[in-house]
């Protein structure tokens, strides 16, 4: 087809059957080939050169309408209003598509921003950011933005937009849809009320909790777990989100780095699914001093990906219960007693009674995690002078393991005459027979000396004894020393002066209670000698007239101990090591 | 106004194998929307990647189909290889439409 075909009138245009306009493009248009296309329904637009201006022909014009209207429609599914700005980005025009959406903001806004009323949810970050994308002209989408409709009432809208530019190209301003999204944004609101509960939940814990990806990073981390406060402290303490708890345990010094060690290689068993819980009991210093704390790593039961549970519970206040069962005094008598005794005081772990975690000998010679099993059976209690723990012949509840408390072992003849036959405190356990197998204590237990101990139930005792094989050799080996004091103590009562036994029981309470001065009745000592009172009155003068205690209202104080040694029979050398 | 075109000189039209077209069409009017679905057609089946289309909206830009000679639209002008030639109508005859860009001789 050849374009630069003569214009040709030969074929005239049906002129009288044509419309006007039909007509007046046809004279516009003279080449043969257009015409025929004309003709034929193809052509759409025609441009007359005298105006420079395209208009439609008819069926284009229909058609395009009808692609307007659809166009519309559609928008109206997608949209609420359509607005356009002018090239300083403020409303000249906003108008609802949807019927009934109008006016909720048309008039409102025009000359407005999107930075001013009624939109009030843009920061001047965030507007800053927005300007700067509108410099570039570049389109945007679905930016959601509260504002408050005439009503007063808070709403949310979604805007998008994209530059208009005129015939010369130059900007003019950005057009767009904007969408009523308040119910989402209220279903939303709505949606995250229960995970907020579950957050607010986890974070109100005293517990430290996180959660930790495959990798060891932490991807949820509650408050206290994020935070370090003065109340925690030492190895994997205070943990945002997005730290590697693993790097942080592989990278810890000093004191801390057994501990992160072991803490890493365990995470990384649950991880691996080798073992499914990982438990370790650590000992830190922090800004508050010495603190303890269980770690325990657990599998989370999550959608596939390997993830763990990290908890951190403190055991301050466990442990300064603990403490308190075996305060001050206890702790410079422990120094003061020597040497050996210290040794035989102190755990496997190296921890001393200074340090305050055990002060009961039996307990702290314990391996730790023996220790550890007995300790969520234990609870601290108060004994008080004079208070019967077991009377002979009744079931034995309780074993004690006292601290700063001693315990007298008395064993009745008749009614009423009591002959003390041992003496319990920190070095030992009342209740003995238990681990022997009898449930029913044959001697009268009567607290001597108030203060503190732990005690544990007599089920959960048998259990634990029969479970560790460590608990049992000390409390054998404890048996055998009761009973040569017994055996010493027996012969003692028998052969030796009130005076001598008097200083050897003086001796034997001090070094049990661990301070001076301690209360002792003369009563009381009547009855733990197996003599009158008037005995131990004769008795004690003497000694108080050598200067070797004070006694005064049943309160004694040794006030020379190698004197009071001298004085005493052999009987408390024999036993006080043993 | 005349539809002559001035025939261009290009210097070895054997050597350009690369066809520029110029399609003048009407927004979204039925015709101009086939136009170029029929041209994308053609160009995909004779032309693979060797062609270089430029789509212009005469309701946009009336001017620069008046510059290069268009009256009526939907009206495709070949640019190169010369001769520069010029087809109106939504392009639905294929035979000439190849004619016209001077495809159909290499192409049998």
């Amino acid at each position: 087809m050849k374009s630069n075909q003569p214009a040709l009138d030969r074929n005239p245009p049906r002129q009288n059957a044509r419309s006007g306009l039909e007509g007046g493009i046809l004279r516009l248009v003279k080449s043969l080939p257009e015409r025929r296309a004309i003709e034929s329904g193809q052509i759409d637009a025609v441009i007359d050169p005298a105006t420079g201006k395209a208009f439609l022909l008819p069926e284009a014009q229909r058609a395009l309408r009808e692609d307007q209207a659809r166009v519309r429609s559609l928008l109206a599914l997608s949209s609420d209003w359509c607005w356009e700005q002018d090239e300083h980005h403020r409303f000249v025009s906003h108008t609802g598509i949807a019927s009934g959406r109008s006016g909720i903001y048309d008039e409102s806004i025009i000359g407005k921003t999107l930075r001013d009323p009624p939109f009030d949810s843009m920061s001047e970050v965030d507007w800053q950011a927005h300007l700067r994308l509108l410099e570039w002209r570049a389109a945007f989408r679905d930016i959601e933005l509260g504002c408050t409709d005439r009503a007063g009432e808070a709403r949310w809208v979604s805007i998008s937009g994209e530059p208009v530019f005129d015939e010369q190209d130059q900007f003019k301003g950005y057009r767009g849809t904007m969408r009523d999204i308040t119910l989402r944004k209220q279903s939303e609101a709505l949606a995250q009320k229960p995970i907020r509960v579950a957050r607010d939940t986890l974070d109100a814990l005293a517990l430290q909790v996180c959660v930790l990806d495959s990798a060891g990073t932490v991807i949820v981390a509650n408050k206290p777990s994020g935070t370090s406060g003065a109340g925690s402290g030492g190895i994997g303490a205070g943990f945002p989100e997005g730290a590697n708890y693993l790097e942080v345990c592989d990278q810890a010094r000093g004191k801390e780095r057994a501990d992160g060690l072991a803490i890493a290689a365990g995470i990384r068993q649950v991880i691996a699914g080798d073992s499914p819980l990982f438990r370790r009991e650590c000992v830190c210093d922090s800004l508050a001093g010495r603190c303890w704390f269980t770690l325990t790593a657990t599998a989370f039961p999550g959608d596939g990906a390997a993830r763990v549970v990290v908890l951190r519970e403190y055991l301050i206040e466990r442990k300064r219960v603990e403490r308190i069962s075996g305060n001050g005094a206890a702790h410079a008598a422990v120094r003061r007693v020597g040497r050996k005794r210290v040794e035989r005081l102190q755990g496997p772990d190296g921890k001393d009674a200074e340090g305050g975690a055990v002060v009961n000998s039996l307990l702290a010679a314990l391996p730790r995690k023996d220790y550890a099993d007995l300790l969520s059976g234990l609870e601290p209690v108060t004994l008080t002078c004079g208070e019967v723990l077991y009377e002979p012949g009744e079931p034995i509840r309780h074993v004690y393991f006292p601290s700063d408390s001693l315990v007298a072992l008395l064993t009745t003849v008749g009614s009423y005459e009591a002959l003390e036959v041992g003496l319990v405190g920190r070095e030992g356990m009342v209740g003995i027979s238990l681990a022997l197998g009898m449930n029913v204590s044959f001697v009268r237990a009567l607290v001597q000396g108030t203060g503190m101990a732990l005690r544990m139930d007599a089920a959960r005792f048998r259990k634990e004894f029969r479970k560790s094989l460590q608990l049992q050799r000390e409390l054998y080996r404890y048996t055998h020393v009761k009973l040569t004091q017994a055996r010493q103590t027996a012969a003692c009562n028998r052969f030796h002066l009130v005076e001598a036994r008097l200083a050897r029981s003086l001796l034997m309470t001090r070094d049990r209670v661990g301070s001076d001065p301690f209360l002792l009745t003369q009563e009381f000592l009547a009855d733990l000698l197996g003599v009158r009172r008037v005995a131990i009155s004769q008795a004690a003068g003497a000694l108080q007239q050598r200067k070797l205690i004070s006694y005064s209202r049943g309160k004694i104080r040794v006030l020379d101990r190698k004197g009071l040694q001298a004085a005493s029979c052999g009987c408390y050398e024999a036993v006080k090591d043993s | 106004m005349s539809l002559e075109r001035t025939k261009r000189s290009v210097s070895d039209p054997a050597a350009t194998t690369v066809v520029v077209m110029r399609l003048y069409i009407a927004n979204n009017a039925p015709n101009s929307i086939r136009a170029v679905a029929n041209l994308e057609a053609i160009c995909r089946e004779h032309l693979q990647d060797k062609f270089k289309l430029e789509i212009i909206d005469v309701l946009e830009y009336p001017l620069r189909a008046l510059a290069d000679g268009i009256l009526v639209t939907p009206s495709l002008a070949k640019m190169s290889p010369s001769p520069a030639t010029n087809i109106v109508g939504n392009l639905s005859d294929k035979s000439s439409v190849l004619q016209a860009l001077g495809i159909e001789a290499s192409v049998a």
